[in-house]
């Protein structure tokens, strides 16, 4: 029987049985569910592929019901199409997607909680550029997935993945993490880079407060998406190059669960602090009435 | 932990407290009504009431009501499609005291005039918890089948509905009970591992000093 609480975890059970870090959390899952690894295989396939079907369905003229959000991903396309991108073709593309996933979820279009609804577009933002513009085959994306939903319940289970109780640096951060460890896979890296681009990616969070302006799942959430798959790319290639965490992955996260807890419930998903009280968001508070 | 639960589950946006939830919960209260819901009255309360437009609250328990799952495309469009259906729905706010900050409290009718009352939390993550039926405290997830039965408060009426699982092989996963004050109304809630046969279910509803049996199958 497979358990794993921490990163460490992970990387030891890879070392000491020759695995690698997906199969790991394959075959854990397989074990705690009581399914065949092929069974727990397809069923995340279907995630991923909920996630393709959900980046394609996303509908430029559709408006959020508060009328706050909606288009912005379409500029975005409009905008790296006419070859000012500034990051380039991969990076570009991850924002566009991020942007655009956000924005579906804010108008009630079906996507993926990863690991929650507010921060559903930086994992599909980055694998779905990356299968793209790396050309690279759907099993090893799915592969990466399970990476990614390990990073998820470690930190789930040591910290947290919830707005409400430890700010947004548990949506957002996690999600940036979670995608910067399969970023880092999907590359060639080993366990042990793997853990480091999580780090990166999470430490780089760490303090991110949840201040959604009216308690509505938009702003600042869906920018934030863009911004958590920037963060992953960056990490994962910090990792790729050979430079190491001096915090350890287990550490940051303890960090952000401690942080969280310091956090005033002001700036974690009640709308009573930082953002959502500004002149412009009182602004739009009446707007909505 | 389920690492599904991590990526996943797939869901009609924006919000998997105020929406996946509250879509789980008119789900969950449709099914334990066991028939088509006509008439709905949908109190709300916390932070549902406060942000609940914004995040689609109401749609989405209104969905549910009608059958549809947390990733039922339709969600958006189900106050027309519940008026279409001619299904009534009223909406207002509950005044339950300190409830948690997710709740809804439901009052139902069902096509043969059957009542239900429910009193729903979304726990976040899209994970709920019906805390009452018909005003009497339950607690359960709605992720197994389960049986709630309301009896008269007497000795007997635990042993009946443990011997009649044991004989329709269902194992029970976890059991509560409660009662509103001795020798009154009590209820039985039994989360199982196996669905409870429906001829399981008509017999204790005639067995003495069964009151009323509710029952959540996760069959489609
Ligand atoms: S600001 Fe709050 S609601 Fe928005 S994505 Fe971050 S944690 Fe979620």
């Amino acid at each position: 029987m497979i358990v794993y609480n921490t990163v460490e975890d992970i990387v030891r059970i890879c070392r000491e049985n020759n695995m690698l870090f997906w199969q790991v959390i394959m075959r854990a899952d397989a074990q705690e569910r009581m399914v065949s690894e092929d069974i727990s295989f397809a069923a995340m396939r279907e995630m991923y592929r909920a996630m393709k079907r959900a980046d394609s369905e996303y509908d430029k003229n559709l408006k959020s019901p508060s009328g706050l959000s909606g288009g912005d991903g379409e500029k975005m396309r409009i905008f790296n199409s006419t070859g000012n991108n500034l990051c380039g073709a991969f990076m570009g593309l991850a924002m566009e997607k991020a942007i655009k996933m956000g924005e579906s979820n804010a108008c009630m279009k079906r996507i993926v909680a990863a690991p929650t609804a507010g921060a559903c577009g930086v994992i599909p933002a980055v694998f779905l550029s990356y299968e793209t513009c790396f050309n690279a085959p759907e099993d090893k994306m799915v592969e990466a997935m399970f990476i990614t939903a390990g990073i998820g319940a470690v930190i789930a289970k040591n910290a947290s993945i919830a707005g409400a109780s430890g700010g947004c640096q548990a949506e957002i951060g996690s999600a940036s993490s979670m995608a910067a460890a399969g970023l880092a896979y999907l590359q060639g890296g080993d366990a042990e880079c793997i853990a480091h681009a999580m780090a990166f990616a999470l430490k780089n969070m760490l303090g991110l407060t949840c201040d959604p302006v009216c308690g509505l799942v938009e702003v600042p959430c869906i920018k934030r998406n863009s911004a958590g798959a920037v963060n992953a790319i960056s990490s994962a290639q910090m990792a790729m190059a050979g430079i190491r965490s001096a915090i350890t992955p287990d550490e940051v996260i303890d960090s952000m669960r401690r942080i969280g807890n310091a956090m005033p419930s002001c700036l974690k998903e009640t709308g009573e602090g930082g953002l959502a009280i500004t002149p412009s968001a009182q602004r739009i508070k009446e707007t909505l009435q | 932990m389920n690492i599904f639960d991590i990526i996943g589950p797939v869901m009609v946006g924006p919000s998997s407290s105020h929406t996946a939830g509250a879509a789980k919960i008119g789900y969950i209260s449709r099914k334990l009504m066991g028939e088509e819901i006509v008439k709905a009255e949908i109190l709300l309360y916390g932070s549902f009431l406060a942000t609940g437009k914004g995040h689609g609250t109401r749609m989405a328990l209104v969905a549910g009501l009608m059958g549809m799952k947390p990733d039922d495309c339709r969600i958006p469009e189900s106050l027309n499609i519940a008026k279409r259906r001619g299904m009534e729905v009223i909406f207002g706010e509950s005044d339950l005291k300190e409830a948690h900050p997710n709740t809804a409290q439901l009052k139902l009718t069902g096509v043969t005039g059957r009542k239900l009352e429910v009193v729903g939390e979304s726990l976040g993550g899209s994970r709920i918890n019906i805390a009452k039926i018909d005003g009497i405290e339950t607690n359960f997830s709605g992720d197994y089948p389960t049986l709630v039965v309301h009896n008269i408060d007497q000795p007997g009426h635990v042993s009946e509905v443990t011997a009649m699982l044991a004989h329709k092989s269902v194992n029970i996963a976890a059991m509560q009970l409660y009662r509103s004050n001795r020798g009154g109304d009590a209820v039985m809630v039994i989360e199982c591992d196996q669905e409870v046969p429906p001829e399981g279910i008509k017999w204790l509803e005639k067995a003495e000093g069964v009151v009323k049996v509710t029952y959540l199958s996760l069959e489609d």
